[in-house]
């Protein structure tokens, strides 16, 4: 059986136990989630946005410029850009926020952190930003810090989706948004079983020719398939405490960008 | 409409990336961007579905699609703004209702005039690339091309007008409409002079009165 046939596991039921999730189709303990994403983005980290320009033909460029473009973020705000990894949207937020705003990049894995680090100051961008290695479920801010949060192509990594989501309602400010770009489920019947075929049988063979890493990509592959629908994550937005939650499809539905207000 | 998302933002990527280099070129640099920093312009263009909205920071002007507060927001369409950028009819327009400005004008005077003040030279700029040389031989080379196309123009203009003469007959020279118009005034003149000879003539008959009688006399015998 090839991989693109094997059959996903509901999320909803893969983390009916309290001690079990996903990570990509299999089911293993909440405890060990971490250090195997972790492990991933430890290997992926250096050749983390060439692998996201040829994964994505450089869209992912352009959907991270409409999230931050929806999320009307102003000079002088202060934006948390969670998961941030390689500081893609940082970049852009610490130049629209300015000198009186202010940028923290965060991302539980230090690796990805660093290649981060090193790009933003390559740039010049070093006035505005900050960097913080934490963790998503237990964010280390005081409630009501910012004015916007994002976490783009992240979540699905997360371990407990709900409680981060949850954390990130508390240190929003009243007025504040999340914005959740994260792939979704695509509109369209074909372009579902092509983006399938993609997934699991060239973004393994990409991941192996230029990071030597195909189960890398593998899992990946199988975490896009497992995460929840746009639907299902709207309502687990709306659970978490967020208002006036819509989402927007990018690509079809390939890609969705979710948005919730906090009041 | 999801499908515009991505067209829509590769199109202010490019609007930013063409902005950047014009600015990075620019010979008049000044503080003129620097000053901006932190100031936000909404352009509305009834053409489009979605604002561009132009935010300064130290180094570089970056374009986007946010809608929502902003130090100056601009109501226009497209004719207008070409308009407002030929004639500086700022306030002409906004009487005319072609175009609406709604807080700090002075924020959008200044966006305006940073553009206004872009200059390029373009002969330094490819010499630092391809050097003098070349860059001299191409300048020439874009000289000479440019003749041959004034030139070509000309000839084709002349030898279209040439045809349509004398082969298709299908349209006079000048030569021919200044006789045309020499000959409808001779005609008009002498219609002048015939309608005062007529006019001597019935005044004529009306004051002497053995005319009148003779002309009484022939109009009864009839």
């Amino acid at each position: 059986m090839s991989s693109s046939e094997q059959a996903p596991v509901n999320p909803k039921e893969s983390s009916d136990s309290d001690n079990t999730t996903h990570f990509g189709f299999q089911t293993v303990e909440k405890h060990e989630k971490e250090s195997k994403v972790a492990g991933v983005f430890h290997s992926v980290a250096q050749q983390y946005d060439i692998m996201n320009d040829l994964m994505s033909f450089g869209l992912h460029r352009l959907c991270k410029r409409f999230t931050i473009d929806a999320s009307g973020v102003r000079p002088g705000n202060t934006v948390l850009d969670l998961a941030g990894g390689t500081g893609d949207l940082t970049a852009r937020f610490s130049k629209l926020v300015g000198r009186e705003g202010k940028v923290i990049l965060a991302d539980i894995n230090s690796s990805m952190l660093n290649v981060g680090r090193d790009k933003l100051r390559d740039q010049g961008l070093v006035q505005n930003i900050e960097y913080v290695q934490a963790n998503a479920q237990y964010l280390p801010f005081e409630d009501n810090t910012f004015d916007i949060i994002t976490i783009a192509f992240g979540l699905r990594n997360v371990t407990d989706k709900e409680m981060a989501l949850r954390s990130m309602h508390r240190v929003l400010k009243p007025g504040g948004r999340l914005l959740v770009l994260e792939f979704s489920k695509p509109e369209y019947p074909l372009l579902d079983k092509a983006g399938k075929f993609f997934s699991f049988n060239v973004l393994p063979k990409i991941g192996k020719l230029v990071v030597n890493d195909s189960e890398s990509y593998q899992y990946l592959a199988e975490s896009i398939q497992m995460h929840p629908d746009q639907e299902t994550l709207k309502a687990m937005m709306e659970e978490a405490g967020f208002e006036q939650t819509t989402y927007t499809n990018l690509t079809g539905g390939v890609v969705a960008l979710h948005k919730g207000y906090k009041f | 409409m999801s499908s515009l998302h991505l067209p829509q933002q590769m199109l202010l990527l490019i609007i930013e990336k063409i902005i950047n280099n014009a600015l990075a070129l620019n010979i008049n640099h000044n503080n003129a961007l620097r000053d901006l920093a932190g100031k936000t312009l909404t352009i509305k263009l009834s053409e489009l579905n979605f604002p561009i909205t132009l935010t300064a920071n130290d180094t570089q002007l970056l374009v986007t699609s946010i809608d929502g507060e902003s130090d100056c927001q601009l109501f226009a369409n497209i004719a207008a703004l070409q308009e407002l950028q030929r004639h500086q009819q700022l306030t002409e327009l906004i009487k005319q209702d072609k175009l609406d400005i709604q807080g700090d004008l002075k924020v959008a005077q200044r966006y305006a005039s940073l553009f206004e003040n872009i200059s390029i030279d373009w002969r330094t700029e490819l010499a630092k690339h391809i050097g003098d040389v070349p860059t001299y031989k191409i300048e020439q080379f874009s000289l000479w091309l440019s003749a041959k196309f004034k030139f070509a123009a000309e000839q084709i203009q002349a030898d279209a007008s040439e045809w349509l003469v004398h082969e298709k007959q299908l349209a006079v020279t000048s030569d021919q409409i200044e006789d045309f118009s020499t000959q409808v005034n001779q005609l008009s003149q002498r219609l002048q002079q015939l309608e005062s000879q007529m006019n001597q003539l019935e005044k004529t008959l009306s004051t002497d009165p053995a005319l009148a009688a003779a002309n009484n006399k022939g109009q009864t015998v009839e």
